[in-house]
């Protein structure tokens, strides 16, 4: 991996070069949060932000695309045009999602929208700091070393550019006279103490490394798991806003006007009703408890069991937008609490 | 349900309510030559002068049941129509008519409005009663809730229904729409909002102007009452007023869910 200076005062030259590249994405304040938006005037954008409301996954599964058409003279896959679309901003967490997304939707079948729109996709990655509700240094996320095209670390007057791909490559070549490859002793000194004071500024911690072997094993205490099936909303909000879920839901639409059918891909949540319903109208989870259930089930334990990692990625989404307060950590520590009881009740 | 051999016969009916759902076809402008090509409409109140109800394949059916004499047409509408569609909040769940239905006797609000000299069966529509949802007297095979409906809501099912496909139904509350739109919750920031009880369709119009639900689209199938209740109070609504605000367009779904929760 190569590296790179970029000095402060050349980063407007930066962004516009990158803006040149293709539509430059990038984190904007929008009402009360944050989001990744298009940006035509580069003083909108802000990189002092912990999180958007969505992460990249709505550049790669949109919330609602077409995928076929159909009409008396066969099918037509709805492939996304060729562009190059750059976001800019994306923090570790975000990258180690989008990682996920990857390896669900480009393994050994490759779904071909998300395959168009990610072969579209530029990431230029941003350093941050994290807030109480960060909690990506218990699974691992807090650091990342690929996955993204570019990696700017901002540091007192210069950035690091870290380059993760060719494409991020061709980017600081086609601009040589901003980027300095003489990295010295004090600019290494510099970053290794931003780090330390970063990793030192985390303030929430969770055993995410037992959580997989305490889900399975608290699988069946109904209590545990109806204390929050009750208070749950069924909004939804949880896996729309997990930088990780992306479960769909597929609908044929037929146009009034002629024999034409369009089929929609939209995003869908495991927490709403009918989401378990199978052919005989059989609900295999009826009851918000259940639905809960495999929302955590899946996050914390089988995806580890498939692909050795949680599909959390500590970015805290869950736990800044429920409303009622139901997210991997409370989940977490209601569960690890709940066994700290018996442990100084039976002194085990 | 039908054969495709022949146009499937379709009525729209009415009953009480605005009669904004049946306009909302009407503004249909880009689909409305379709609507009437596509299928056979026999029966449609306010777009045609000549009527005639033999028998229905599709039956679109605004507004909630407020007389005897209504009552009557229904049950005639459901015998001879295969599909029943109930078009809009009012047909789908009461709407706003169905407010304090269960709170006042209906005799009492009757003379309120109409004074205690007039009989009720004096009414050229009928002899009034207490109103009601459609569902609440005959089987409703889909619903198509919105005040007023939204296209984009009723096309799929109605396009669905022409080709002789069964709809399938798949609730969902306002924060979904609310998401997709990119919105934050409005209630972490102290904005009492009833979006989590309430159908989505809207596309979460108000919670996007930072204006908070107040349910016109009625009650999401699987709407947890009593959490909602316990979340406006934490934000500083009181339980009447969080109440007062899930009924407002809730009708008798959200009555009878309330009934269990309160108890």
């Amino acid at each position: 991996m190569k590296t790179y200076k970029l000095m402060k005062e050349d980063f407007p030259q930066f962004l516009s070069l990158l803006q040149e590249k293709g539509n430059l994405y990038g984190p904007v304040k929008s009402k009360n949060h944050y989001s990744f938006e298009k940006i035509d005037d580069l003083s909108k954008l802000t990189f002092d932000y912990t999180r958007t409301l969505m992460g990249l996954k709505k550049f790669v599964t949109p919330p609602k695309y077409k995928v076929k058409h159909f009409d008396k003279s066969g099918s037509e896959d709805v492939i996304p045009e060729d562009e190059t679309n750059i976001v800019i901003g994306a923090h570790p967490c975000d990258i180690h999602a989008m990682k996920i997304l990857d390896k669900l939707f480009l393994g050994q079948i490759k779904d071909p929208y998300y395959k168009k729109r990610r072969e579209n996709l530029v990431i230029v990655g941003h350093s941050c700091l994290p807030d109480e509700n960060c909690l990506c240094t218990s699974t691992g996320t807090d650091m990342v070393s690929d996955g993204f095209d570019l990696f700017l670390t901002e540091l007192q007057d210069f950035y690091l550019v870290w380059v993760g791909s060719s494409k991020g490559l061709f980017i600081i070549m086609s601009s040589e006279d901003l980027f300095n490859d003489k990295i010295e002793m004090c600019d290494i000194a510099e970053y290794t103490s931003w780090q330390e004071n970063r990793q030192n500024s985390f303030k929430t911690t969770i055993p995410f490394h037992l959580m997989p072997d305490i889900v399975h094993l608290i699988y069946e205490e109904d209590e545990l798991w109806d204390q929050f099936g009750e208070k749950c909303l069924s909004c939804g909000t949880c896996s729309l806003v997990c930088p990780t879920c992306n479960c769909f839901n597929v609908e044929d639409k037929i146009l009034i006007h002629a024999d034409e059918v369009v089929r929609e891909r939209m995003l869908d949540s495991c927490t709403l009703p009918y989401y378990s319903v199978v052919a005989g109208d059989h609900d295999f989870r009826p009851d918000r408890t259940k639905r809960l259930k495999l929302y955590y089930t899946h996050k914390l334990k089988e995806y580890i069991g498939k692909w050795g990692q949680p599909a959390c990625v500590g970015c805290g989404r869950c736990v800044t937008y429920c409303p009622v307060g139901i997210n991997v950590k409370t989940v977490s520590n209601a569960f690890y609490e709940a066994i700290q009881c018996v442990r100084e009740v039976k002194k085990i | 349900m039908w054969t495709s051999e022949h146009k499937p016969i379709v009525g729209v009916f009415g009953f009480s309510g605005c009669a904004g759902d049946q306009l909302r076809l009407i503004h249909m402008e880009d689909e409305l030559v379709s609507l009437f090509t596509t299928a056979e409409i026999k029966f449609f109140h306010m777009a045609q002068s000549h009527q005639e109800v033999e028998h229905v394949d599709i039956a679109l059916v605004e507004g909630s049941i407020n007389t005897k004499k209504q009552l009557e047409e229904l049950k005639e509408i459901r015998e001879k129509s295969t599909f029943l569609v109930a078009l809009g909040t009012c047909a789908c769940f009461g709407g706003i008519q169905y407010l304090n239905e269960k709170d006042e006797a209906f005799e009492e609000r009757f003379r309120h409005v109409y004074g205690s000299n007039i009989k009720k069966k004096e009414f050229i529509v009928g002899e009034a009663i207490p109103p009601q949802p459609l569902c609440n007297f005959v089987k409703v095979d889909a619903m198509v809730p919105g005040c007023p409906i939204e296209k984009d809501n009723l096309l799929p099912i109605y396009t669905k229904l022409i080709k002789g496909i069964r709809p399938q139904k798949y609730p969902a509350p306002v924060c979904v729409e609310c998401k997709l739109e990119g919105n934050d919750c409005l209630l972490l920031h102290g904005i009492p909002c009833i979006g989590p009880v309430v159908s989505a369709g809207c596309g979460a119009i108000c919670p996007s102007h930072n204006l908070p639900c107040v349910g016109c689209w009625g009650p999401y199938e699987a709407a947890n009452y009593k959490s909602m209740i316990d979340k406006l109070e934490e934000i500083g609504v009181d339980k009447e007023t969080a109440l007062r605000k899930i009924k407002l367009f809730g009708g008798s779904k959200a009555e009878e869910e309330l009934e269990k929760v309160i108890k």
